[in-house]
């Protein structure tokens, strides 16, 4: 509950400096609350936003499960490693800090105008910050747990599935989750960019172009609605129902 | 009586640092045999060896005279920290063993809750390791070890952490664990309480690189009682024994 409050408080003030300024700016610069409502219904309405979140959602999974399924098996293979753990830290800290938007010229020459460039962005995207979590993730496995499991007459497979795995899971959703923030950020700007001709963030875009304000503040909404919702609905329900033991620390017995 | 471990003029070094010198050792059948000596003269280490963790540089360790390769389901070592798996339930945790060597989920239920009996965690089966006391996590992980029947024990200083009512507590149970399932206990301490009271035989290793120093047959007869003047003494024996070799380096 207290949680679910700082979300509304957290909600209100946003929407509150954005009324509060709309009534000082002309409409046509920054459009009122009710007026992007407005606008945004008729957006529902008519189909016209649903058929845009249809190419995104596309382009977010593929991209998302391809880069989250890399980056989580090289990282768990670069955390038992460590000349590929080096090397792959190496790796992601020369290329991590360029903003997978930037190839976006490169991959168009390669894979033409379409979906594949944008699916690439988010893959990039989704990689690194997953790939690192899981590493980190897998050197930190205890030591004492990987030998007691040896003792007890675990093969390296059974090392593999039983220790390795519950033991970086924590780590792969924290990793999940922040490279779930990251594509989704780099797949709105990458359909603004990339040439694309549907989508969340080229409906953006192009409202802009036609100086629809309304129409640029409800694609703003529909976007940070349908992130918090997945993250809170999808993301935050497989943590629990993976780490439920985490939850069941509340009773200490003597 | 047949010998279960022997240990064969073993050295052993990590790096520079030379832990083990020419040490060796034999435990017999059903014997409980504890290791004391200070910090760092790598009796972990030895115990480790028998255990299939490590191996020596030099020198043999056999067990049942064949050589350690590696571990094995007849030696099971209690680890110092209880190292229960957090996201296993107790039952899960215990079961680990039976569930590595593909016993069948309605046998190993049936094992576990037999063994959680014996150790009185009977009703814990449930109960994840952050639930539990330190007494019971050791209990869980001795649960853990006896459930594979093992031969033998390796105990590496696995009271430690427990508080001395508890770890008392503690000691009678392994006594009469052993007294009912006859295992061989090998002991790695350096509480020598601890050692006069459960061994029948202590031996002393130096101060790094670890050698023999001294070798002592506990011949008390047993249940004892923790307060026997022949204890005490042999305590105060021990502990000088310990100084002195700590002194000479």
């Amino acid at each position: 509950m207290k949680r679910q409050a700082a979300y509304l408080a957290a909600l209100a003030s946003i929407l509150l400096v954005w009324q509060v300024a709309s009534l000082f700016l002309p409409p046509f610069f920054l459009p009122g609350i009710p007026r992007t409502i407005e606008r945004l219904v008729t957006g529902l309405k008519s189909g016209e936003l649903i058929i845009q979140i249809a190419p995104s959602f596309l382009r977010l999974g593929v991209g998302y499960a391809l880069g989250a399924l890399l980056g989580g098996f090289l990282g768990l293979l670069a955390g038992l490693s460590r000349s590929f753990g080096r090397y792959l830290r190496a790796l992601i800290s020369l290329l991590q800090s360029v903003p997978p938007i930037t190839w976006i010229p490169f991959l168009i020459l390669l894979f033409d105008f379409g979906n594949i460039p944008v699916m690439v962005v988010v893959a990039l995207a989704t990689f690194f910050p997953m790939a690192l979590s899981v590493l980190n993730g897998t050197e930190g496995v205890s030591r004492t747990h990987i030998e007691l499991a040896r003792v007890m007459g675990a093969s390296r497979w059974q090392v593999l599935t039983k220790v390795y795995l519950p033991e970086v899971m924590p780590s792969g959703i924290t990793g999940a989750q922040v490279s779930f923030g990251n594509a989704y950020r780099n797949l709105i700007a990458g359909e603004m960019v990339s040439g694309a001709s549907a989508g969340l963030g080229w409906t953006i875009s192009y409202a802009g172009e036609i100086a629809d304000m309304a129409g640029v503040l409800a694609g703003i909404l529909v976007v940070g609605a349908s992130a918090a919702l997945i993250d809170n609905l999808l993301l935050e329900r497989v943590k629990h129902r993976l780490l439920h033991w985490r939850s069941a620390g509340g009773e200490q017995r003597g | 009586m047949a010998s279960t471990v022997q240990i064969q003029n073993v050295s052993k070094r990590f790096g520079r640092l030379e832990v083990l010198s020419d040490v060796s050792l034999t435990v017999n059948a059903g014997e409980f045999v504890a290791i004391v000596g200070p910090s760092g003269c790598g009796k972990s280490t030895l115990l480790r060896m028998v255990a299939g963790l490590e191996r020596p540089d030099e020198g043999q360790v056999r067990y049942k005279e064949r050589p350690v390769t590696g571990p094995g389901p007849d030696r099971t070592l209690l680890f110092q920290e209880h190292a229960l798996y957090p996201w296993r339930t107790v039952a899960e945790n215990v079961g680990f063993g039976l569930e590595l060597a593909g016993v069948p989920a309605g046998e190993r239920r049936h094992r576990v809750d037999a063994v959680l009996d014996l150790v009185g965690l009977k009703g814990f089966e449930a109960y994840y390791p952050s639930q539990l006391s330190g007494g019971m996590r050791q209990r869980a992980s001795v649960a853990r070890a006896l459930v594979v029947n093992p031969e033998m024990l390796l105990l590496d200083e696995p009271y430690g952490a427990l508080d001395a009512m508890t770890r008392a507590a503690m000691q009678d149970e392994l006594l009469a664990f052993q007294a009912e399932l006859g295992q061989t206990m090998l002991l790695i301490t350096h509480d020598m309480e601890e050692a006069v009271y459960l061994a029948d035989r202590i031996v002393v290793l130096s101060h790094r690189p670890g050698q023999i120093v001294q070798e002592v047959q506990v011949d008390l007869p047993r249940p004892r009682n923790r307060g026997d003047i022949r204890l005490v003494r042999l305590r105060e024996h021990l502990l000088t024994a310990l100084h002195t070799t700590h002194a000479s380096l």
